[in-house]
C-alpha cells in the first residue's frame, strides 16, 4: 500500500536552493525530457526539408503536418489558424505525456500541476483570441451577448472552462494509473498488458485529443461570434 | 498529485518554450516548404493556362490566316483568268485585223500587179499595132510625104511608151 502512495505521489527530483528552496516536481523533469526528445527528433526530421522531390520521410512529416493542420482549421475555422500550432503542440505534448507511462516514467499528466498549467494556459489562449479577433470593446460585449442576463454565466465560464479541462484530464490520467497499478497488484501477469492497451493508450489519446478539441472549439466560439 | 505550487508555474514556462521551440523547428519549416511547394504548383498551373491561352490565340490566327490566303488565292486566280481572257481576246483580235490587212494587201498588190500586167500588154498591144500600122501606111505612102505622119505617130505612140516603162 505504501508503494502505491509512493506511486501516485509525484516526488520533488531536486530543490533550487534560493528563496529557501524550491522543489522541482518530477512531473516538470519529466516535461523536460519529453521536450528534449521532441527538439531533438525536430530537428532530426526538418533537416534537408525539399520544395521538390521531397524523400519519404519528409513526405510523413508533411503529411503528418498537414494533418494536424486540417484537423484544428475544421475544429477553430480560418480566422484560428494562427493557433493551431500551439494547439498541435499541446496535443503532442499531452499524447506523449500520457503515453510516457510506457516507458517507466511517471505521466506528468497525472500531476495536477502540468494539468492546470495547460488549462490556464488555454483559458488565456482562448481570452487572447478572443481579444485578438474583437478588440477589447468586442471582447468585453461578448460577455453580455446573447443577454445581459447571462452574464454571470458568462463570466463563471472564465473559470469553469480551464477547471473542467484540467479536472478531466487531471482524472482519466489518474484514474486509469490507479486502476493499472491496482491491477498489477491483483494480477501481475499478462491481464494488467490488456488494461494497459487501453488506459495507457487508447485513453491517453482520447485525452488529449479531448482536451484540444474542447481548446479548439472554445477559440473558434471566441473568435467567430464577431 | 494533489499539490498546485510553483511547478505550476514551471509546467507553463515550459509549455511555452516547447511551443516556441516546435513552432522553430517543426511547423515552421514545413509548413514554409508547404507553401512554397502550394506557390509553385499554382505558378506552374498559371503558366500553363497562360501558355494554353497563348497557342489557342495563335491557332485562331492562323486559321483566320489562312482563311484569307485561300480567298487570296481564289481572287488571284480569278483576276489571271480575266487578265488571260481579255490578253486572248485582244491577241486574237489583233491576229484577225493583221491577217485581214494582210489579205487586203495582197488583194491590192495582186490588182495593182493585174492592172500593171494590163498596161504592159496594152503598150505592147499598142507597138505591135504601130508597128502595123507603120508596116500598112510605109508600104502604101512615099517616104519623104510620110514622115511627118511618121513623127507624129511616133511621139504619140512614144509618150505613151514611156509611161508604160516607168
Amino acid at each position: 500500500m505504501n508503494s502505491l502512495l509512493e506511486e501516485l505521489n509525484c516526488e520533488t527530483v531536486f530543490t533550487i536552493p534560493v528563496f529557501g528552496g524550491i522543489g522541482v516536481s518530477e512531473a516538470v523533469v519529466v516535461t523536460w525530457i519529453i521536450m528534449a526528445v521532441l527538439v531533438v527528433l525536430c530537428l532530426c526530421l526538418v533537416r534537408n526539408l525539399k520544395v521538390e522531390n521531397p524523400g519519404k520521410k519528409q513526405l510523413m512529416l508533411e503529411t503528418a503536418v498537414s494533418g494536424l493542420y486540417n484537423f484544428f482549421e475544421e475544429i477553430v475555422g480560418e480566422k484560428g489558424r494562427r493557433y493551431i500550432p500551439y494547439l498541435s503542440t499541446v496535443a503532442i505534448y499531452i499524447g506523449i505525456a500520457n503515453l510516457i507511462g510506457l516507458f517507466g516514467f511517471k505521466p506528468p499528466t497525472k500531476a495536477l500541476n502540468v494539468t492546470a498549467a495547460l488549462a490556464v494556459m488555454s483559458i488565456i489562449l482562448v481570452e487572447y483570441s478572443g481579444i485578438h479577433a474583437k478588440g477589447v470593446k468586442g471582447w468585453v460585449k461578448s460577455f453580455v451577448e446573447p443577454s445581459p442576463i447571462i452574464a454571470p454565466i458568462n463570466v463563471m465560464e472564465l473559470f469553469i472552462k480551464p477547471l473542467s479541462l484540467c479536472m478531466r484530464l487531471f482524472g482519466n490520467v489518474l484514474g486509469a494509473f490507479v486502476i493499472m497499478e491496482l491491477l498489477k497488484i491483483v494480477v501481475p501477469l499478462f491481464v494488467p498488458v490488456v488494461f494497459s492497451c487501453y488506459f495507457d493508450i487508447f485513453d491517453g489519446l482520447i485525452q488529449a485529443y479531448v482536451f484540444v478539441f474542447l481548446t479548439g472549439m472554445y477559440i473558434e466560439e471566441a473568435v467567430e461570434e464577431a | 498529485m494533489l499539490r498546485v505550487d510553483i511547478n505550476l508555474v514551471f509546467t507553463i514556462i515550459n509549455l511555452l518554450v516547447l511551443y516556441l521551440l516546435m513552432k522553430k523547428f517543426l511547423f515552421g519549416p514545413v509548413v514554409a516548404v508547404m507553401e512554397k511547394r502550394k506557390a509553385m504548383i499554382e505558378e506552374q498551373f498559371a503558366n500553363a493556362a497562360a501558355a494554353e491561352k497563348n497557342a489557342n490565340e495563335l491557332k485562331s490566327q492562323y486559321e483566320d490566316t489562312l482563311k484569307t490566303a485561300n480567298a487570296d488565292a481564289d481572287n488571284i486566280i480569278q483576276e489571271a483568268k480575266t487578265t488571260a481572257k481579255t490578253e486572248y481576246d485582244r491577241i486574237v483580235s489583233d491576229a484577225n485585223s493583221q491577217a485581214g490587212k494582210i489579205i487586203e494587201n495582197a488583194e491590192k498588190t495582186v490588182v495593182s500587179q493585174r492592172e500593171k500586167t494590163l498596161r504592159g500588154l496594152e503598150s505592147q498591144i499598142a507597138g505591135l499595132a504601130i508597128d502595123t500600122a507603120a508596116k500598112v501606111i510605109g508600104e502604101q505612102a512615099g517616104s519623104l510625104d510620110n514622115a511627118k505622119l511618121y513623127d507624129e505617130f511616133l511621139n504619140k505612140a512614144g509618150d505613151a511608151h514611156d509611161t508604160d516603162i516607168n
